[in-house]
């Protein structure tokens, strides 16, 4: 019986100790390194991270993990920890969506997310890169020219995008993250059927 | 190839040189997605450098061999990659989405985003690590005089005492005061509307000069706030009429009324002004 209560209080210091970490930013980018996880708390961190995924389930909130060499996220809910690298990064996201009400808590205005639909998705038809003209024009369409500009600005800056030293634009670290392009494509795929 | 021909061998050189040249120029252009990885016959590509592969003599010939293969190779990589990508789910036909993504509405396109968006949960704050940053970062900062004197700008003037003229000169101030400006442009009202009781706005304001006009409307609108002066519209246009007693406030109620000073050939400004 003290061995169980014991447990529960093991756990739940360091739950605390694992939410602290992937909620409060320390550096330029939110979550916590796999490798932070491990040395913060312990060799079972993975049994921690997948009770908190649990627990936040209840808040609309998940654990998820993105691994630097994978373009798409994957929610810990769909398989095993097992292959993860040290490179990993953990973010708290919410699980289900906005509405469009919602939205507005996010920060972004409706028609600069539907510009980064545009731009996301032109970029996943060119196969995950496409000159930055090329977005540019088709966004000025809808957006206006500098508009557009301020716009593909924000989005490198915020993560979402990301633009090489030869003009090309891929999709950033925040919307491997955030983004589930699967659905995404989809939904644009069915929209107008 | 023999020696007794020599003239054809050199024309199949330049000629093969050249054909490998443009293969690894289709290549570059397939690897910065101008163009389709498909757009390139691999086995054409592959049948090409075979045929000019035993008249290469020199080491540039075979290096150029070499890079061909090496850029074919990527190309079927990106071959592959396509593939893999057209047999996934994300695969939808690129005329098609870029007709949609010109077509659907803004508003589509937000709801669309936001069905498949699970935004990062964060939280910014100030650390301790952040403060102690900070601070060290004050701490190692240069004086303004040290940072001053590494763009070489040598010392700043000292200060100096300054005169009207130069005031004046730079459009800080006026020769007459404000107050003196108000006073007797009311008194040029009540001189203007002795007979009449009322005088038209556009000939008491307009003056040959165009600054002196847009200088005139200025104090015009101060003295209709305060109360100095009054305007009234009629079947002729804007009137303005002198207040002998004024009450020196802003009277309650007031609108601000814009009034356009249209410029001969020159855009027109706007002066605001209350009623």
């Amino acid at each position: 019986m003290q061995e169980t209560s014991d447990e529960k209080r093991f756990y739940s210091d360091k739950l605390k100790h694992a939410i602290h970490l992937l909620l409060f930013k320390r550096g330029k980018m939110p979550g916590a390194k796999e490798w932070e996880l491990k040395a913060s708390l312990g060799k079972n961190y993975k049994e921690v991270v997948k009770q908190l995924d649990t627990l936040l389930s209840d808040f609309d909130l998940q654990v998820k993990k993105v691994e630097p060499e994978r373009p798409q996220n994957r929610p810990l809910a769909e398989g095993p920890l097992e292959e993860s690298t040290d490179d990993a990064r953990y973010f708290l996201t919410l699980r289900g969506t906005l509405t469009p009400k919602e939205a507005r808590l996010s920060g972004w205005r409706i028609d600069n997310l539907a510009a980064l639909t545009v731009a996301i998705a032109y970029i996943v038809t060119k196969q995950g890169k496409a000159p930055r003209e090329e977005i540019e024009k088709l966004l000025a369409e809808k957006a206006g020219r500098w508009k557009t500009l301020t716009l593909l600005d924000a989005f490198t800056r915020n993560g979402y995008l990301k633009e090489d030293e030869a003009g090309s634009m891929s999709l950033g670290w925040r919307t491997s993250s955030e983004v589930n392009l699967r659905d995404l494509m989809t939904l644009l795929a069915e929209t107008g059927r | 190839m023999t020696s007794s021909n020599p003239k054809p061998e050199r024309v199949r050189l330049a000629s093969g040189r050249k054909d490998l040249r443009e293969l690894i120029q289709t290549c570059e252009a397939i690897r910065e997605h101008k163009f389709n990885p498909f757009f390139l016959d691999v086995a054409l590509a592959i049948e090409t450098l075979r045929k000019y592969f035993p008249f290469w003599g020199s080491l540039d010939d075979h290096c150029l061999d070499a890079q061909t293969i090496n850029d074919l190779a990527e190309v079927l990589n990106l071959q592959k990659s396509q593939l893999r990508y057209q047999s996934s789910a994300l695969y939808t036909a690129p005329e098609m989405l870029d007709k949609k993504l010109r077509t659907l509405s803004v508003k589509r396109l937000g709801e669309i985003f936001l069905k498949s968006w699970h935004p990062i949960v964060e939280r910014e704050q100030l650390t301790v690590e952040g403060a102690r940053e900070g601070l060290r970062y004050w701490d190692e900062m240069l004086s303004f005089e040290e940072r001053r004197k590494r763009l070489h700008l040598g010392r700043p003037a000292p200060p100096t005492p300054t005169d009207l003229d130069s005031l004046v000169k730079s459009g800080i101030m006026t020769r007459e005061d404000f107050a003196k400006n108000l006073r007797r442009l009311w008194e040029e009202l009540q001189t203007q509307t002795k007979e009449s009781g009322s005088v038209d706005y556009w000939s008491f304001v307009r003056r040959d000069n165009y600054q002196e006009t847009v200088q005139r409307a200025y104090y015009v609108s101060f003295l209709l706030t305060y109360g100095f002066a009054k305007m009234a519209r009629d079947s002729t246009g804007m009137k303005l009429a002198w207040v002998e007693t004024p009450t020196g406030k802003v009277a309650q109620g007031m609108v601000s009324y814009p009034i356009a000073i249209p410029r001969k050939s020159e855009p027109e400004v706007v002066q605001g002004t209350s009623m």
